[in-house]
């Protein structure tokens, strides 16, 4: 074991601005505290990063395959089909905006579709992208 | 990018200003402001016509090689020059140099209105709160009396033409293709966004001349809370005075991370003093349109952020921490103004 990634970067940034900020002025001081700020985010998705990528993936390819099954569309079929083997944040977060293409082209027809399953589906994509803001949330974010 | 230094900026303006004579530069620093230009500010120490000694306070700006907005110098420069003398407070102008080549990149000289704040956080610390009520009405009053100048007593030549019918579609096609343009990965709430506001567009009961970028952060105020000059001018066009209403109330910029906008005043107050400072209504349906435009527009720009890195076009740390910071809450900007927070 060693220290975690949330652990080291949460020091980092304390430090950054609390030690190193004071002694910086004008355009330093503001890259600096910057920094800071970016480090405390890193710090903050760090450890769930992974884990709420996975569940995301996982929620858009079930809306996906509901999409294909409204529409009759093999091609959402598809692109609801596969897993999260690769772990890498970079492989997950690939195939989450690979997700988020389908999802934004299903989401326009949805909204062209009359009945109520179609009603039904848009509202279940518009929970998913609310609890999707709400997973990615920022903690020192305006809004 | 080459270094800006007192000797370079000495050398350039003798050549320019060859009535100033004994040129000296004095004070240069970079200023940490806006994420789109590099900003410098200095002090022209020059003898004048009659032998005496004589200081001009200067800023200077200069277009980066990649930045997040598309602008440059010549249409602030030209933005600032069309409003000057029209009864909006804002620095003169001193020089253009459109000609990269003496410093890297195109410059502009600008009056240095010296002695007064523009950080929208020191609006909110303790000792500033009882303020707040006077700063909001002198930002929404003056935002108020932008919208009121007539765009025909404007030189409005260095922006795209607008009618008041046209205004929001061809604004919403420009940050669409702005968005396109800066590509980042798909955007399911920004194109849903897009969707709904391409079904239908507000009349502008008047074009004026758009800001662009009037919040908290971009304007001068003294120790009293007066509103001293509106800074920041590169997204200045022609267009619904609307625009700069909604645009100053978007979520990403609640400073105090509650419901007042810009950090400031709530929504229904904002609107209230702007509207009796500009004589115009600000129609319910029309603002909320450009609230949600303004979501579009300022998802553009923190993607514009996050491409500037992505594509290796440069690595400044304010593109990265804004892409980090505003999105996700950009998002749920848009969310919350399509009713589906």
């Amino acid at each position: 074991m060693k220290p975690g990634v949330e652990q080291v970067a949460g020091e980092l940034a304390r430090r950054l601005r609390e030690e190193i900020l004071p002694e910086l002025t004008g355009f330093r001081a503001n890259v600096a505290a910057m920094g800071a700020e970016l480090m405390t985010m890193i710090a903050e998705q760090w450890d769930s990063a992974a884990a709420n990528l996975v569940s995301e993936n996982r929620e858009f390819r079930g809306i996906v395959q509901r999409g294909s099954e409204l529409l009759g569309d093999e091609a959402l079929a598809a692109a609801a089909a596969g897993t999260d083997e690769d772990l890498r944040i970079s492989a997950l977060t690939a195939e989450n905006d690979r997700l988020r293409a389908a999802l934004t082209g299903l989401h326009a027809r949805v909204e062209d579709t009359e009945g109520e399953a179609a009603r039904a589906l848009d509202t279940a994509i518009w929970a998913a992208l609310r609890r999707s803001v709400e997973v990615r949330r920022v903690g020192s974010a305006n809004f | 990018m080459k270094d800006i230094t007192a000797e370079l900026l000495a050398d350039y303006l003798a050549g320019k200003m060859p009535e100033l004579r004994d040129i000296r530069i004095e004070g240069l620093a970079r200023l940490p402001m806006g994420a789109s230009r590099e900003t410098f500010r200095f002090d022209l120490v020059h003898t004048n016509a009659a032998g005496m000694p004589e200081t001009i306070k200067v800023i200077l700006r200069r277009d980066p090689p990649a930045s997040n907005v598309d602008s440059d110098r010549a249409h602030e420069f030209a933005a600032y020059q069309a409003i000057y003398g029209h009864g909006i407070p804002v620095p003169r102008m001193l020089l253009l140099e459109t000609d990269p080549a003496p410093f890297d990149g195109s410059i502009s000289l600008a009056e240095d209105i010296r002695g007064f704040h523009n950080s929208e956080y020191q609006l909110q610390t303790p000792e500033w709160a009882g303020r707040l009520p006077h700063v909001a009405r002198e930002m929404w009053s003056t935002m108020g009396r932008l919208a009121a100048v007539p765009v025909e007593k404007l030189d409005l030549s260095f922006t795209r033409p607008a009618t008041r019918e046209n205004t929001a579609a061809q604004e919403l096609a420009y940050w669409t293709a702005y968005l396109d343009r800066h590509d980042i990965g798909a955007e399911p709430i920004i194109r849903a966004a897009i969707r709904r506001l391409e079904r239908w567009q507000p009349v502008a009961e008047k074009l004026a001349l758009v800001h662009g970028d009037f919040r908290a952060g971009n304007f001068l105020y003294d120790d009293e809370g007066n509103l001293r000059a509106v800074l920041d001018w590169e997204m200045a066009h022609c267009g619904d005075p609307l625009e700069d209403l909604a645009w100053s109330m978007t979520r990403t910029f609640s400073f105090g991370k509650n419901d007042k906008r810009s950090g400031l005043a709530t929504h229904e107050e904002a609107v209230r003093i702007w509207e009796e400072a500009s004589g115009l209504t600000a129609d319910p349906p029309a603002l909320a349109w450009w609230e949600l435009f303004n979501c579009v527009k300022a998802q553009g720009i923190w993607n514009a952020c996050a491409h500037v890195w992505m594509t290796g076009a440069g690595n400044e740390i304010i593109h990265a921490y804004a892409a980090w910071w505003l999105r996700n809450a950009q998002d749920k900007a848009a969310l919350e103004l399509m009713g589906h927070l």
